[in-house]
């Protein structure tokens, strides 16, 4: 091996060490940011099912009874399930995506006067809203179970579920790859987190959240059908509602960009983090 | 090879000054000036380097304190050992398990109860969950605070804080400790506490490596001591003979940048100003250092606009603390001064001011007694070092004398009654032992 091989599969390694042995310092990170979002509130972590479920009767509100959009919402299931599915792993993403922006900023004091990983920071922050990913989650059964017995549809539970877990991982492993990059961008140029923002809400409609991506092969759907954001969604309405697995080539493209998104983020980041203590 | 614990190797470290683009728009906004060929559009691009060729080793279980004046390099350091900063050039190594005491309780969390806390920052100085929960009752029991835990730190006192901050970090059970001028909080009984579980910590072969301006606190745990000025290590070996060239390093540090006297200066007419302020010896050579108890004068040049009819000059020596340890009143003296139009010189001697090591700082004021205005306050910006070599601690360094009667009064035992120190009458002329 190259004096360079060996050097840059050493740094590989103590990432990973380093990483691994501050596995219980990023639980704990992650724990203390679930902690201080419910403290002093009365309701608690049912906030991470309540906040899905209003955004969905609010779109179900929007799009069954103040517009009709029967147009569009060809979907195949009723509007609240699919905007509920869209809902819950968007949520899991664009709550992870606002956590990592501020991870690094919010956390000043660690930065410039404690050493371990920096990537602790992004990785909690994602830890973090996962845990509210899966209480939500749990909910949507219960939505199905009203369905079926109001009658309005009937659902059954399909083997495809057992594929979710990989759907997950893909969508762990973009959210963390962006997640890096937003956190970092965000320590350089306080500029980041402001366009996030707007981003973030544009980029839930054209991600088939709550209304599907035209698929008319106009420009606008062209540039949509690179989102792989796009395959992800609909890839948990596959699994879980439809029951077969998801479009190879449409989700086999959003787990190679998770997976090009993922090794960008941790090199670049890992890079740039000696600077961090310096910069922010 | 792993015969120390720290090896720091010619290590250089540089900042760079100003210019780190804040948002997005200053980045455009530099770019295109620099695009415009404006050239001096940038400012202040420049760096300086905070640590130049340091170099240093510190042995297994050994303890040795890092001192300098403000801006030497001293938490520079330290952040570089904790891996916090990356040097430029050279190495760092640190061997065995680390945890950095750079401040006290940085990672606590407002809404958090003080458990919680305890819980986030011990895994934040890499201790696991298990390791906590064992010593959550001995961290609660230092820190007092036992009826607290469950009240969210943000409703703590600042003292509760530190107390629970410094608690955890000494329960870490390093290998390598770096502490950073942590010990100035909480009050006078807790340091002491502090003090004594760092020795606790070093007997039990700790490494340690304690940045301080407290010249007793560093003395009584590290035998050996870095002396850092300006970015270089300027002297390494026995912590007594560092405090020499601390003081040195910081009276450099003043000659090369003297307080700028016109700076009190602020728009009004002044009818006088104070155009030097010198602090001379015996000969009548200017100093910034002097020996404790070695005659002192103080030199004063007004430079008088208007005639005022009674100045009362006043001159005020604090240490870094806000009580003056010295007060001259040329009005409590009983002495009429004149301000006549053009230059004036005000002389002062003192045989010498029996303190012990440190730094001190100077306030001179005048005022009009006519008109009871105040014309000149230079508001403690003077340094002045005074050096007892080290011969008491304290505030006041007085002549002593040792006698020992009785049996084995030789000559060894004398020497460790002194606690090593080797002075019987002290004063001026008895410097030279």
């Amino acid at each position: 091996m190259s004096v360079r091989g060996a050097v840059r599969a050493e740094r590989v390694r103590t990432f990973w060490s380093d990483l691994l042995r501050h596995r219980g310092l990023l639980l704990s990170l992650a724990e203390r940011d679930i902690r201080v979002r419910y403290k002093q509130s009365m309701l608690g972590i049912a906030w991470a099912v309540l906040l899905p479920l209003s955004m969905m009767v609010v779109f179900t509100f929007v799009f069954t009874r103040a517009i009709d959009a029967s147009a569009v919402l060809d979907v195949r299931m009723p509007y609240a399930v699919f905007a509920y599915t869209g809902l819950v792993p968007w949520t899991f993403f664009s709550m992870s995506l606002g956590g990592c922006v501020n991870s690094l900023v919010a956390n000043r004091n660690l930065v410039t006067k404690v050493y371990f990983p920096r990537e602790v920071f992004p990785l909690a922050a994602v830890a973090g809203a996962f845990v509210d990913f899966c209480v939500a989650g749990a909910v949507l059964a219960g939505l199905m179970v009203y369905f079926n017995l109001t009658g309005d549809w009937s659902f059954a539970p399909h083997a495809t579920i057992l594929f979710l877990p990989v759907v997950v991982a893909v969508q762990v492993a973009i959210t963390i790859g962006i997640g890096m990059l937003l956190a970092m961008g965000n320590l350089f140029y306080r500029d980041v987190r402001q366009v996030f923002g707007v981003v973030i809400q544009l980029w839930m409609f054209v991600s088939a959240v709550v209304v599907p991506v035209p698929r008319d092969g106009s420009l606008l759907a062209r540039l949509i059908a690179m989102n792989p954001m796009v395959p992800i969604i609909g890839a948990y309405r596959d699994c879980i509602i439809h029951g077969h697995l998801p479009d190879a080539a449409g989700f086999g493209y959003a787990a190679a960009a998770a997976a090009a998104m993922l090794v960008a983020g941790a090199v670049w980041f890992r890079k740039a983090s000696y600077r961090f203590a310096e910069c922010i | 090879m792993r015969d120390h614990a720290v090896r720091f190797a010619k290590v250089s470290k540089r900042f760079r000054l100003g210019e780190t683009h804040d948002s997005l728009r200053d980045l455009l906004a530099a770019g295109l000036r620099r695009l415009a060929g404006g050239g001096s559009g940038r400012k202040g691009r420049s760096s300086f380097w905070a640590l130049e060729n340091v170099d240093f080793a510190v042995g297994r279980g050994e303890s040795v304190g890092i001192i300098g004046p403000n801006g030497a390099g001293k938490s520079t350091i330290l952040k570089l050992l904790a891996g916090i900063l990356r040097p430029d050039r050279g190495s760092v190594a640190v061997h065995g398990r680390l945890a950095a005491l750079i401040e006290i309780g940085a990672g606590f969390h407002g809404d958090l109860t003080g458990r919680e806390n305890v819980f986030l920052n011990g895994a934040i100085l890499g201790m696991n969950r298990r390791e906590i929960r064992g010593k959550l009752d001995a961290i609660v029991a230092f820190a007092g605070l036992e009826r607290f835990m469950d009240m969210p730190v943000k409703r703590y006192s600042s003292g509760m804080y530190a107390r629970l901050g410094f608690s955890i970090a000494a329960h870490v059970d390093p290998e390598v400790l770096l502490v950073d001028e942590v010990l100035s909080v909480g009050d006078a009984v807790f340091r002491l506490r502090c003090i004594e579980r760092m020795h606790e910590l070093v007997r039990s072969g700790t490494t340690l490596v304690f940045v301080t301006h407290s010249l007793d606190q560093m003395q009584s745990i590290c035998p050996r001591a870095l002396v850092l000025a300006k970015g270089r290590c300027v002297f390494d070996g026995k912590s007594r003979a560092a405090v020499g060239h601390y003081q040195a390093a910081m009276s450099e540090e003043y000659v090369a940048h003297p307080t700028d006297l016109r700076a009190e200066d602020c728009g009004r007419e002044r009818a006088l100003e104070l155009s030097g302020l010198r602090l001379l010896d015996d000969v009548g050579t200017e100093v910034v250092w002097v020996r404790a108890r070695e005659p002192i004068h103080v030199e004063l040049k007004l430079n008088v606009r208007r005639p005022i009819r009674r100045l009362v000059v006043e001159l005020n020596m604090r240490a870094s603390s806000s009580e003056n340890l010295l007060s001259v009143n040329s009005g409590r003296d009983g002495l009429r001064v004149c301000g006549e139009v053009g230059e004036q010189t005000i002389l002062l001697s003192m045989p010498g001011i029996p303190v012990c090591s440190g730094q001190y700082f100077w306030n001179v004021r005048v005022w009009d007694a006519e008109r009871g205005t105040t014309e000149i306050d230079t508001q403690f910006k003077y340094p002045l070092v005074i050096d007892d070599e080290g011969r008491a601690t304290g505030t006041l360094c007085v002549d002593h004398e040792w006698s020992i009667t009785g049996r084995g009064a030789g000559e060894e035992d004398v020497e460790k009654a002194r606690g090593g120190v080797v002075l019987l009458a002290a004063g001026a002329g008895a410097a030279g032992e």
